[in-house]
């Protein structure tokens, strides 16, 4: 027990101690000026600036570098002027937390996947014996999850990078801590945060719900869950309108996140379609593409998984990952450090191999092409949007991976390992 | 949706395809990216050259040069001249007359500190003169530079190009048409001078910090959009190379090389790629063997130049400034008769050049920026010769994820043949194996891979890697200390480096464990493939050559049973190290070109050049940033490293065996 809690220590302090280095080092300008890890939302410089600016007396929000809400505004102004030149610290501190969040958090879920198995061992098929998860199945997964979000190249970036999406998962973690333990407070709050950042966390109101509901029983706590976090995001958005009198920052915050104005290039999908595309179909094309992100797979996912709001939960984040207005590394990290929570699934993914490559590859060849574009001049931003696309389709294939293998272990859970339609084998086709 | 289907539902014929037949596919998929290649060259499967951007509107004008004698009085001046000035340019004449002409005229000093042994300075001063645009403020404009060569230098003499380049100036100041400013810039110390004072037009240091001091400007013209460099050997010149590989293996693009072949037809002299003349057509009944052979050799040639990633010509150095720049290089005839001159060709070949870039309304950004020349008239796309990477490169993928395939069906296979086997007591069966599931459960626990250990192996060689980048400063300060001379400790102190690294597998705690060395094996060929896409993607011939050496040394890498089979794959990987092709390379170079000379000199005079090869690679990357040693030193070394490492694999699985037997058993 003692090494274990030994290189438990040793674990979170090598994740503080490398982003601690290489946030004092040389490379932190360039990792935070790269397009994947800063977006126009996230970017430390942007805050800095408009700290500057607040500090100056001027609206913050009047030169159209800052889309962050007031009140984040506000803490930060407070968080800088306590740490003074040390900030960095901050991130570091907040993300370190966040691994031991996420740790709890998938513990927690350990515990509720093998109540689970418990209570349901007499329905399941007498030959599924083998596919049930033994104790070790549930005692390893926190720690990977834990690891996997310490050591994760992106989150790593992300962190150096001095982001703000360090704070919006570090709320994200906390959801999901307070979520699996049906805490009504830490469940509630931290989502309302991350909404009144991000506006797309608004999606998980759904695993919320469904997590009183299904889980917990409680219809009415279920209900309430939704109220409070409605309204913990009316008062923040109160808070920032009482912190200028205006309500300017509507538009500089969530239309920004909307409408997409800045098409600065980043790893998502909409800055190249908006670039391209004849100005008068823009309105058409920005229903489209948000109504993908946020109405097309919430509903019948929500449906499919209302049983495992944790999955319901990474899937979603994975979803928006992907298609959000200004994704960046962070976002895409933090569903990958989420992963371990479904170890016992790895077996029956198909394109795990496939998907790795598209990652490492497109990892590897993003910077490569983003220099032959903006600093040689030779390539173009076909070349960066072609690398983009392949990143995209990769995270699709993942989380389309992980959900196949979730409801094919169901299905063999429910109806055995041997299938067979009129006495030949069958096999399950996704079409 | 295939792709998405069900995991039992076809993907099992696919994988257990693809651990059966990954060996023959990966040589199938290696030898289909190299005959790929080859064909490239032959011309009906190439495209021929065309011009994207139509504002260039090439040729369209009237000649007007006829300064002609003008530039031969210069040039008999500048011969007088060049006569009191052994060992620099005779600035105050060349100062003097474009002052006379009526430009602006400037000089530009700068300092190298040569970085590596004892700390030397060296010092050095161009001259430009800037035409002011008649139609435009000063916010575009072109380069027309000469590197000069004073009497004492090694190289063919330059000076018939000051000569027309002054006699070019005189007559474009006369011109009221010009709406970029045109520089004309006199280089010296050949690269050394350009990169000078291209960092001080932009005001930026390329290499590290203080190492070139590059000065300031005193006079500046507006962003440069091209640049066109001179490197005329003779008064009389029969034909025109045209050289276009710059640094890191970077290309100007297509339309600049097309204006510039244009004029040169336009004005009757044959231009010539990598010196080599284009196939005439009537030349053509030699036949298509013939024709592809010489074509290949005119491509190979770009690819062997591009790959070293070193300007052949100063206007290498302009394109990392986002300037499209080619250097015409003009050769006499074979047999030279007389003081005959033709300036008055070649005047009227830049002044072509110099009013379709005239005409440029934005940047050259039509056509290509990536592609290879099998010949001045004829190109290869990047989306023709990609697919040949992507083959070889993908050789690689395949067989890392066969590899992988193959390591996650061994403790199933057994079970699912079982399953194949007596579907009917399949239930029983699964109920035995589930036993001896849980019963072996602790030691499929030790067989899996540790993650752990793998990381940090990783973390280390590249670790290494970096720390061999940084060390000349060091090793050469220390060998110096000794007495040893710059080139020598280098050389000495890598093959000590190396050497040390070699024992690294015996560290390797993991060793025996054969799942561990199997994902190490894995993500070294993971590593090694998206190092040369992406590499190809940056200087495409580089890429090229190296997947062409390291893919089928990385392929072998197979754990086998015989201990002689593992100790040739060791050998061949060991002859794949990048110290040993490259002083393999350079042995090769100096035997075919020095002949006749005794073996022993030959060798010494082979290992000089070597240990002189990796100097200047280093200091290009202190001075240019050429990343050609950087790479090598924080990729390449490092992956060789893992591949090696991985070399010391156990040929088979022990739980296997124990596995096999235990199925046994259980029937």
């Amino acid at each position: 027990m003692d090494k274990k809690i030994r290189s438990w220590i040793l674990m979170y302090f090598l994740g503080a101690f490398a982003r601690l280095w290489l946030a004092t080092s040389e490379y932190q300008k360039i990792i935070s000026d790269r397009i994947e890890i800063s977006t126009p939302l996230n970017s430390w410089k942007r805050i800095t600036e408009g700290l500057h600016l607040t500090s100056l007396g001027i609206y913050p929000y009047i030169g159209d570098t800052l889309h962050e809400p007031p009140v984040n505004l506000a803490v930060y102004n407070v968080l800088v002027a306590a740490c003074g030149r040390y900030f960095y610290l901050i991130f570091v501190i907040c993300d370190t937390a966040t691994a031991y969040l996420l740790y709890i958090a998938a513990k927690k879920y350990m515990r509720h996947l093998q109540n689970n198995q418990i209570d349901n061992k007499d329905r399941y098929a007498k030959d599924a014996n083998d596919i049930l998860l033994k104790d070790s199945d549930f005692a390893i997964p926190p720690t990977y999850v834990a690891a996997a979000y310490l050591f994760n190249p992106y989150i790593m970036f992300n962190c150096v990078g001095f982001t703000t999406t360090v704070f919006g998962n570090f709320f994200m973690a906390l959801f999901l801590a307070g979520l699996m333990s049906g805490n009504l407070l830490f469940s509630t709050l931290p989502l309302a945060i991350c909404i009144s950042q991000n506006l797309y966390p608004i999606l998980l109101l759904s695993p919320l719900f469904l997590q009183f509901l299904n889980i917990e029983k409680t219809p009415r706590k279920a209900i309430t869950a939704v109220i409070m976090v409605l309204m913990f995001w009316t008062l923040l958005v109160f808070l920032s309108y009482y912190m200028h009198n205006s309500w300017d920052f509507i538009n500089d915050t969530y239309g920004f996140i909307l409408t997409v104005p800045d098409l600065r290039p980043n790893t998502g999908l909409f800055w190249y379609f908006f670039i391209e595309m004849f100005e008068h179909f823009r309105s058409l094309f920005i229903y489209s593409f948000q109504i993908n992100v946020t109405l097309l797979y919430f509903i019948p996912l929500s449906i499919r998984f209302r049983k495992d709001s944790m999955l319901l939960a990474t899937s979603l984040l994975s979803l928006m990952a992907t298609f959000k207005s200004y994704p960046c590394l962070g976002d895409v990290g933090f569903v990958l450090a989420l992963l371990p929570c479904w170890k016992h699934l790895f077996n029956y993914i198909q394109q795990g191999f496939l998907v790795g490559c598209c990652f490492i590859v497109t990892t590897a060849l993003a910077p490569t092409v983003w220099y032959l574009w903006i600093y040689s001049g030779s390539a173009n931003a076909n070349f960066y949007f072609g690398v983009t696309l392949a990143f995209a389709t990769a995270q699709i294939f993942l989380i389309t991976d992980v959900l196949f293998a979730y409801i094919k272990r169901e299905f063999t859970l429910k109806y055995g390992r041997v299938r067979k339609i009129d006495g030949k084998d069958a096999q399950l086709m996704l079409e | 949706m295939g792709l998405l289907t069900d995991p039992s539902a076809g993907q099992g014929k696919l994988t257990k395809a693809l651990v059966k037949y990954h060996p023959k596919l990966t040589v199938l998929l290696y030898i289909a990216g190299i005959i790929w290649f080859c064909l490239l060259a032959y011309s009906p499967l190439n495209a021929g050259t065309y011009f994207s951007e139509n504002a260039l509107l090439p040729g369209l004008v009237t000649s007007k040069f006829r300064d002609d004698t003008l530039a031969k009085q210069y040039y008999d001046e500048l011969q007088y001249e060049m006569k009191k000035y052994n060992n620099s340019i005779p600035y105050p004449w060349i100062l003097a007359k474009f002052r006379q002409i009526g430009l602006d005229t400037y000089t530009h000093n700068f300092t190298l500190n040569y970085p590596l042994g004892r700390s030397q300075k060296f010092t050095g001063k161009n001259v430009y003169a800037i035409l002011r645009a008649a139609r435009a403020a000063s916010t575009e404009a072109l380069v027309m530079s000469v590197p000069f060569r004073p009497p004492s230098n090694i190289h063919l003499t330059t000076s018939p190009s000051v000569a027309i380049m002054l006699a070019f100036a005189k007559f474009a100041n006369k011109e009221k048409y010009w709406s970029k400013d045109i520089i004309f810039l006199i280089t010296e110390h050949e690269q050394l001078g350009v990169q000078a004072w291209l960092e001080a037009y932009h005001n930026v240091a390329c290499g590290q910090e203080g190492i070139l001091e590059h000065g300031d400007l005193q006079g500046r013209g507006g962003a440069i959009q091209a640049a066109i460099n001179l490197e005329f050997h003779h008064i009389n010149i029969a034909k025109m190379d045209i050289k276009v590989e710059g640094l890191n293996g970077q290309l100007p693009n297509l339309d600049l090389f097309n204006l510039a072949t244009r004029m040169c037809t336009k004005e009757g002299i044959p231009h010539t790629f990598k010196n080599r003349e284009n196939q005439k057509k009537d030349d053509r009944g030699r036949g298509p063997y013939d024709e592809w052979c010489y074509s290949f050799r005119t491509l190979m040639a770009m690819v062997a130049s591009q790959a070293t990633g070193i300007p052949n010509g100063n206007h290498g150095l302009f394109h990392r400034f986002g300037i499209q720049a080619l250097t015409l290089e003009g050769f006499p005839a074979k047999q030279v008769r007389g003081n005959h001159s033709n300036f008055i060709t070649i005047g009227r070949i830049l002044e072509g050049i110099f009013r379709s870039l005239n005409n440029l309304l934005e940047r050259f950004h039509q056509s290509y920026f990536f592609y290879l020349l099998p010949s001045s008239e004829r190109f290869i796309s990047i989306g023709l010769y990609m697919p040949a990477m992507c083959l070889i490169a993908g050789a690689l993928f395949i067989k890392a994820c066969g590899t992988w395939c193959k390591l996650q069906q061994n403790p199933l296979s057994s079970s699912d043949s079982q399953d194949n086997d007596d579907n009917e007591d399949s239930k029983t069966s699964m109920k035995k194996a589930s036993g001896d599931h849980s019963s072996n459960d602790d030691t499929q626990e030790e067989e899996n891979f540790d993650i752990v250990q793998i990381g940090s192996i990783f973390l280390l060689t590249h670790t290494i890697g970096i720390v061999l980048m940084n060390s000349p400063t060091n090793i050469t300060r220390f060998g110096s200390a000794y007495g040893f001379n710059t080139e020598l400790s280098i050389y000495i102190g890598f093959i000590i480096f190396s050497l040390v690294l070699l024992i690294a597998p015996a560290f390797v705690t993991i060793r025996s464990s054969y799942k561990s060395m199997t994902v190490i094996n894995i993500l070294s060929l993971l590593e090694l493939g998206t190092t040369l896409i992406c590499l190809s993607m940056y200087n495409f011939s580089l890429g090229f050559l190296a997947g062409t050496l390291y893919v089928p040394l990385a392929l072998l890498i197979v754990p086998s049973n015989c201990r002689l089979c593992s100790w040739v794959q060791k050998i061949l990987w060991l002859l794949a190290h990048p110290l040993v092709v490259l002083t393999t390379t350079v042995l090769i170079y100096t035997f075919i070109s020095i002949t006749g000379e005794p073996f022993k000199e030959n060798m010494l005079r082979g290992l000089v050049a070597t240990q002189q090869a990796i100097v200047f690679g280093i200091v290009d990357s202190m001075i240019y940033s050429n990343w050609l040693y950087s790479v090598i030193t924080c990729v390449m070394i490092p992956n060789w490293l893992c591949f090696w490492i991985a070399l010391f694999c156990p040929s088979k699985p022990k739980s296997d065996d124990k596995q096999v037997a235990a199925s046994k058993k259980n029937d």
